[in-house]
């Protein structure tokens, strides 16, 4: 624009009183924001539909993760986390398998704190439904000999029958995991059940429950110790070692565990703590949780880009009505205010919708698998504040468009 | 009542374009307050042009223009809305009325960017209201109004902040003979109450409603004309 001589000669003190600036109170920028809406809600309700949608699925996933984080903390609590697991390691050397003295549960029953200690020993023979399957066919099922005090030791339960007796029995006797039982067809309410081990039948007098804390003993047929020496020529080296502790000296127990099994060569022995295991695995976000949070990711960029779109659109539509707002005294920034504001309603909406849609979510879910519900308020925050986020980045373009209409063009009649 | 509200000194608004087209050139034209000018011109001669820069919508490409005071050419954005919130009444002849507003609210809007809170804005508005005959029509939206009634929700909407000069382009351009006199009555009545008008327009019969006339022809003043005659 050419400034004539004239103009630019001529300036405040030539001006008869001061402007007043024009003002765009924070009440009703929000004001124009929801009546902006208020003409087209089918449309705004559409549009927010999109981000509702992400903010749900992000809600929900992380909604879901948390409540079965719970469930299983949950589950440990009652289990109980004072366990060791006492286990034979890599041998320094190399060659050999290295082994736990056969005195090692009479050691470690004799530490301070130590409540109760019971083994368990591989046995290198075979179980089959029957004699007449090929021995292969051992559907995953090993058998172990376990001592009387297993079942007590490790608090676990019996789903049906009885555990091994104690003493000489005059036929042999297997109780079977969780596992085991469904894999071999094993189900002591159809009547008396058998099992082939080695090469002789044996009774099935007990079923166990799944043990989550050791849940080598779901895929297990057990068998006494003496059975395991007469018939199997068991030498009395356990495999593993369970020790239960009194909860206050686990750390205690746990660093001299290892040179009590085995004083000669404690740096083969591992010691674990299976809850510890149990807890990592609930804390890592599993490749599913991510991808479904990707998921949701992509949707709320598309109710984004779909709240930009229908701003633009809009601001067409209204080019009138920013030039009667800029004839009545609205600055560029005004109208900037007012359509960004829109599509923050727009966005707003559309994240407590999914926030809400979110925990509905994981309520039903959490109710649905008997878990306790966990919806982090971080989470939900965190939810309508990306929703906000997207939508001031959607409605960022249209607005400018909007606040850069030149006044004189917007009034003319669409 | 010889204040000048308006004056246009050797205005000339030159729209880009190959060739270029000169929408005004070199027009001198001074509104005193409580005037009631009349621009009239042919479809073409540039008269929206005008409205535009007298309405600080536009900007000369040379010439000054200096509105109640203010000189556009120094003005940066939040100045000149400013001035057009404060000292600007704005008639369109399609109205532009806010169709998701109800009558009162558009009248009210006028005030939001003086800032003038929103409780004496509603008692602002229905008093305007009252003044152009639409006291009982508050309530309403502009779908629900007549072409007439519209005009006056617009007139109110240009009167509530009590501007030193009210524009209006084609005023009764949309309405039929009868409602446009209606209309016209009104100015006529506000102008009374000391209001100054420039109303734009391509209708002798309008025109001749205004004491004061101007000519346009291809953006020049071909003549301008007063009478002492009023009403
Ligand atoms: N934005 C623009 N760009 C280019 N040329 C324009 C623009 N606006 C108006 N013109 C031209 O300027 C001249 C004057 O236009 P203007 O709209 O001021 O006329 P008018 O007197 O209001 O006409 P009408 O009575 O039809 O409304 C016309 O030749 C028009 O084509
Ligand atoms: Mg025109």
């Amino acid at each position: 624009m050419t400034v004539s001589p004239v103009a630019s000669g001529v300036d405040e003190q030539q001006q008869p009183r001061r402007l007043q600036r024009s003002v765009l109170t924070f009440r009703d920028a929000l004001g124009l924001g929801v009546v902006g809406l208020r003409g087209r809600r089918g449309r705004a309700l559409l549009t927010s539909v999109g981000i509702a949608i992400g903010i749900a699925a992000i809600v929900a996933v992380i909604g879901i993760s948390a409540s079965s984080k719970a469930n299983v903390l949950a589950v440990l609590d009652q289990l109980g986390t004072n366990y060791l697991t006492v286990t034979p390691g890599q041998s320094l050397a190399g060659d050999d398998t290295p082994q736990l003295p056969p005195d090692s549960v009479g050691r470690l029953s004799l530490l301070d704190h130590v409540q109760s200690v019971a083994a368990t020993a591989h046995l290198d023979v075979i179980v089959r439904r029957s004699d007449q399957m090929p021995p292969t066919n051992t559907r995953g099922t090993v058998v172990l000999a376990a001592e009387p005090d297993l079942l007590t030791t490790l608090n676990g339960h019996l789903r049906s029958g009885h555990w091994l007796a104690a003493g000489p029995r005059s036929y042999p006797t297997v109780v079977i995991g969780a596992t085991a039982a469904r894999r071999q067809g094993v189900d002591l309410a159809a009547g008396d059940q058998l099992l082939w081990i080695g090469d002789q039948w044996f009774a099935v007098v007990g079923v166990l429950d799944a043990m989550p804390l050791a849940p080598e003993l779901d895929n297990a047929a057990l068998i006494s110790t003496e059975v395991a020496t007469q018939k199997f020529g068991y030498q009395g080296s356990p495999t593993t070692v369970y020790l239960r502790a009194s909860p206050a000296d686990m750390d205690g127990v746990r660093d001299v565990a290892a040179a009590t099994a085995d004083p000669t060569s404690p740096q083969e022995v591992d010691v674990t703590r299976p809850s510890d295991a149990l807890e990592a695995r609930a804390a890592t976000d599993t490749a599913f949780t991510t991808l479904l949070l990707g998921l949701g990711g992509v949707a709320l960029l598309v109710g984004g880009v779909g709240i930009a779109n229908v701003m633009v659109i809009s601001v067409l539509e209204r080019r009138n009505e920013i030039g009667v707002r800029r004839a009545l005294g609205a600055t560029r920034r005004h109208i900037r205010t007012q359509f960004l504001v829109e599509a923050l309603v727009q966005a707003a909406l559309g994240g407590v919708a999914g926030v809400a849609l979110g925990t509905a979510i994981t309520v039903g879910y959490g109710l649905s698998m008997d878990w306790p519900i966990e919806v982090p308020f971080a989470g939900l925050a965190g939810g309508v504040l990306a929703a906000l986020v997207v939508g001031g980045l959607a409605g960022l373009y249209p607005a400018s468009r909007a606040a850069r209409l030149e006044p004189a063009q917007a009034v003319r009649p669409i | 009542m010889t204040r000048p509200v308006l004056e246009l000194v050797d205005v000339v608004r030159q729209y880009p374009g190959s060739p270029p087209v000169r929408a005004l050139d070199r027009v001198n034209l001074t509104v005193l307050t409580g005037e009631w000018v009349a621009v009239i011109g042919p479809s073409g001669s540039g008269k929206s042009t005008l409205l535009n820069l007298m309405g600080a919508l536009d900007q000369p490409t040379s010439g000054t223009v200096r509105i109640d005071g203010y000189d556009v050419a120094g003005l940066d954005d939040e100045r000149l809305s400013a001035l057009r919130g404060h000292s600007l009444g704005f008639v369109f002849q399609s109205f532009h009325l806010l169709a998701s507003l109800t009558a009162w609210e558009n009248v009210a809007t006028a005030l939001v960017y003086r800032g003038v809170p929103a409780a004496e804005r509603r008692d602002r508005a229905a008093a305007a209201m009252t003044r152009v005959g639409l006291g009982h029509r508050i309530g309403h939206r502009p779908a629900q109004l007549s072409g007439g009634e519209c005009q006056r929700v617009a007139i109110a909407r240009a009167l509530v902040g009590e501007p030193a000069l009210v524009l209006a382009d084609e005023p009764t351009g949309n309405l039929d003979t009868r409602t446009g006199e209606e209309i016209m009555g009104l100015f006529r009545e506000l102008n009374g109450d000391g209001t100054t008008l420039v109303l734009i327009t391509h209708d002798p019969a309008i025109a001749a409603s205004a004491p004061r006339r101007v000519r346009i022809r291809d953006g020049r003043i071909v003549a301008s004309e007063l009478d002492g005659v009023t009403g």
